[in-house]
């Protein structure tokens, strides 16, 4: 016999080149098998359009019919309105409601408006008007949403109304204040003049009557007695003879003179004295022009903070809507950023039921399949383990999940115009993790049954509570506490809640530790159990 | 005296209360084509399976070249191949990735599995058809591209699961010739199959396998021996019913009957008179025979006697 060369490898517990070569082949048989691919592919996508629309979405583009009786700038912005909605979709102008009527019964249109005469000139004038709304009862689901939005849509005008209003009122209290603030300062202008004048003169005339009494005092003193005696300068240099006659008139009528002239200062002292009690009273006005400028900056406050307020309240309750259209029915704001609607929180767990259900449908061919097809048992009869074997298939499926799902997270930001808040890296890591425990659940399956048929069967024990108790269609808080209680013992609820927390809320890794942790203990719990299961033995 | 290659000792399976292969010894020699007979359920797949690692036996020991079942599953995988009763590829694969796919799972060096899925797709006429996926292929081209991924490691011993079942002539002739080959390169060779024919042209050595029992075991002409105390005569009449066979079997003289393609062959003991007294009992049954003579046995007709049933029952 021809000896016989040894060509084949010992067989090592874990073979990297084996595992390769096992992912090369899972990905050729993948990528080749059409029939299969394209579902795998397209089923996910599938699944998140019609999750995504379906769950916790209203119906759309609800055919309308419109009569605007009115035609002036605010019905055309209402209908302005009414068409950026999605929900709605304007098929006709009407001219009158039984035209209206006839297409509601025939079908056409679910819902008719009906915009009043004279509506912009009733709002202008603070009158109440109203928007009627006819709604065909036929779809509650349709009606509700009709109702719903357009008591949204007309709130929503109103309101543009009323806020242009109060725009208009405050500009206008604006411009008195304007006008209150240069009053006053002007004033305090005013009074600081006078202050610093009256000062100025008082004590101008302080010193002006300092000299006026000494002089006073010095001309009383040169009356008695009257030696020397006081002559004009005149008297002096004429040197004419002094009789009685010609000295002592001219000094009567000098003493007279001098006489005059004290009185005369006397009356200007006086005066002075009066004038100083003036220019005091004059500093004590600037005191209380002080004080009032104080009151007026308090009035003010007062004004600015209590005043216009007030003004405005009961400006903005004329005007209100309830005077004009409905009353407010729907005023719920989310409670994590702005512009998220109630589908943004859905869509995480409509990714993480996706992502299971994906991955759970693909490894049906992975050990079933192949077990039933034979080739498994051909990679049996090769010298390579069950851990490389394992890991080698659940290598391949886990990295197509995670491009798969990152595919789909594509797919849903561009669909439903989601941002993501948190880090890429986040969403990754939680991707991985939860791929892992989703395939190595589907691996776990696969491995107990030896067709695909009866993995179909046993594939949905975990499929179906999975789709229901997902979140996606229904709210696990509304359910029963049992199936609650069972919602928790699915990974779909964890890979959801740490979804969630990363995409909307922008929550760190750190922040959504609970439920990665969760997800890694069924990883962990998940590729046990399969190491335990997968048998090399064929039946 | 050529070695025992595979060696079993008590070899049994039971499934619950099955039993399906029930304590059987079986000596392999290396370099023999080892055929192992036998009908549906009979427990020759199992058999095969435990002796390739597949299923764990209940019982009983194995050796195989020179390696214990038991202990050693991943040092026997290496020496062995097995052409599984399906295709067992991948269809999505082409013959050559299905090859290297293969050939990688058994560790062989890049350049030897290129150069070994070269020599194999030509051994066995696929070149041509290496870049087209397999699951296209006819049964005959399946089976023989299943073949060549069984010998990619060049093993020592090759199990050959009913290889050319529901195969046409040519492609049996085909997977024949290229077993034939192996083996004259010093390939041992278990071959299981229905065909009796088959059997007795390439098998060296042939195990009749009934009930999870080795029922006969030795060359085909040892075989053939085991019944030559009985004789068997054939006859031709015009309209052969299971009445007359039951009413056959009854006679005291009659050891055996059966219908074998339109003629009744019977078993006698004594070859003595045999002739009247057949001719004489179709008479009573208003039956004209056309004719009546001594036949060889074949390992069919062996097969039939000792299992009493039709191979393809």
């Amino acid at each position: 016999m021809a000896k016989r060369k040894n060509i084949v490898e010992k067989e090592k517990l874990l073979d990297y080149r084996k595992m390769w070569a096992i992912f090369q082949k899972n990905f050729v048989v993948i990528t080749r098998d059409k029939t299969r691919f394209l579902p795998l592919l397209l089923f996910p996508i599938f699944m998140i359009v019609v999750f995504g629309y379906t769950s916790g979405t209203a119906p759309k583009h609800i055919s309308m019919g419109v009569i605007d009786y009115d035609n002036s700038p605010l019905s055309s912005s209402i209908i302005q309105e009414i068409s950026n909605s999605d929900t709605f979709s304007i098929k006709k102008m009407l001219s009158t409601e039984g035209e209206g009527k006839k297409l509601m019964d025939r079908g056409d249109i679910s819902v008719l408006v009906e915009i009043p005469p004279n509506l912009e000139r009733d709002v202008n004038n603070g009158i109440p008007a109203s928007i009627t709304v006819l709604v065909d009862e036929s779809d509650s689901s349709v009606a509700g949403t009709s109702k719903q939005m357009l008591n949204l849509i007309i709130n929503k005008v109103s309101y543009g109304i009323g806020a242009k209003k109060i725009e208009i009122f405050q500009s206008s209290v604006g411009e008195a204040g304007n006008q209150l603030n240069a009053y006053i300062s002007q004033n305090v202008n005013s009074y600081g003049t006078i202050a610093s004048k009256t000062s100025a003169a008082d004590s101008t005339l302080m010193s002006a009557k300092e000299i006026i009494d000494y002089n006073v005092m010095a001309l009383s003193k040169s009356l008695s007695p009257p030696s020397p005696l006081f002559f004009p300068s005149s008297y002096k240099n004429n040197n004419v003879n002094y009789s009685a006659s010609t000295v002592i008139v001219p000094i009567t009528a000098a003493y007279s003179a001098t006489q005059a002239q004290i009185a005369s200062l006397s009356g200007a002292s006086a005066l002075m004295a009066a004038s100083s009690g003036n220019i005091h009273s004059a500093g004590s006005i600037a005191a209380q022009s002080d004080a009032a400028y104080q009151q007026t900056h308090e009035y003010q406050y007062y004004y600015d903070n209590v005043v216009v307020p007030e003004q405005q309240i009961s400006n903005f309750k004329n005007y209100n809507t309830n005077a004009l259209l409905q009353p407010l029915s729907y005023n719920e704001k989310p409670a994590y950023g702005t512009g998220k609607q109630a589908i943004d929180f859905l869509i995480p767990s409509i990714i993480a039921l996706t992502i299971f259900q994906g991955a759970v449908m693909g490894m049906g061919r992975a050990v079933a399949g192949e077990k039933r097809e034979g080739s498994l048992t051909r990679v049996f009869l090769t010298p390579t383990s069950n851990v490389t074997i394992i890991l080698g298939t659940l290598l391949f499926y886990i990295i197509f999940e995670v491009f798969r799902s990152s595919f789909l997270i594509l797919i849903a930001m561009s669909l439903f115009h989601i941002k993501i808040e948190g880090s890429l890296i986040a969403i990754g890591a939680i991707l991985v993790v939860y791929a892992g425990v989703s395939t190595g659940i589907g691996m776990f399956l696969s491995s107990l049954v030896n067709t695909e048929q009866q993995y179909m069967g046993v594939s949905m024990l975990v499929s179906m509570p999975t789709l229901f108790l997902a979140g996606a269609f229904f709210p696990i808080e509304s359910m029963p506490k049992f199936l609650q209680g069972l919602a928790g013992l699915l990974p779909v609820t964890y890979a959801g809640d740490a979804l969630r927390g990363v995409m909307i809320k922008g929550f760190s890794l750190a922040t959504i530790w609970y439920p990665l942790l969760m997800l890694c203990i069924f990883l962990a719990v998940t590729l046990g159990a399969v190491f335990m299961v997968f048998k090399r033995e064929i039946d | 005296m050529r070695e025992n290659i595979i060696e079993t000792k008590g070899l049994t399976k039971r499934f619950g209360k099955f039993t399906a292969v029930a304590g059987i010894n079986l000596q392999i020699k290396e370099g023999e084509i080892f055929g192992f007979l036998g009908p549906n359920g009979a427990g020759k797949t199992t058999t095969i399976n435990m002796l390739t690692t597949l299923i764990k036996p209940t019982a009983g020991q194995v050796a195989i070249g020179g390696y214990d079942l038991a202990k050693q599953g991943s040092e026997i995988r290496a020496i062995i191949g097995v052409v599984p009763q399906t295709f067992s590829l991948f269809p999505e694969l082409t013959p050559e990735e299905n090859l290297s796919y293969i050939g990688q799972l058994y560790g062989m060096v890049p350049e030897k599995i290129k150069q070994r899925t070269k020599e194999l797709l030509e051994t066995v006429s696929l070149y041509d058809h290496r870049g087209r996926i397999s699951g296209i292929f006819s049964g005959g081209m399946k089976q023989r591209l299943s073949l060549a991924a069984s010998i990619m490691s060049s093993p020592k011993i090759l199990f050959m699961d009913e290889p050319t079942t529901g195969l046409d002539p040519q492609s049996r002739i085909a997977i024949r010739e290229l077993t034939e080959k192996l083996n004259s390169e010093g390939m041992t060779i278990v071959y299981t199959t229905h065909d009796m024919e088959e059997a007795e042209k390439i098998c060296d050595t042939i195990n009749i396998m009934d009930k999870g029992n080795i029922i006969a075991k030795g060359t085909d002409i040892e075989i053939k021996h085991m019944i030559k105390e009985d004789h068997l005569v054939e006859i031709e009449i015009a309209n052969p019913t299971k009445e007359i066979i039951s009413e056959l079997k009854k006679l005291p003289f009659v050891v055996n009957a059966h219908l074998e393609k339109g003629l009744i062959n019977v078993y006698v003991k004594n070859k003595e008179g045999v002739f009247y007294k057949l001719t004489d009992f179709m008479h009573t049954r208003n039956q004209k025979v056309n004719e009546i003579r001594f036949k060889e046995h074949s390992l069919e007709d062996v097969f039939i006697h000792l299992t009493k049933k039709d191979l393809r029952d």
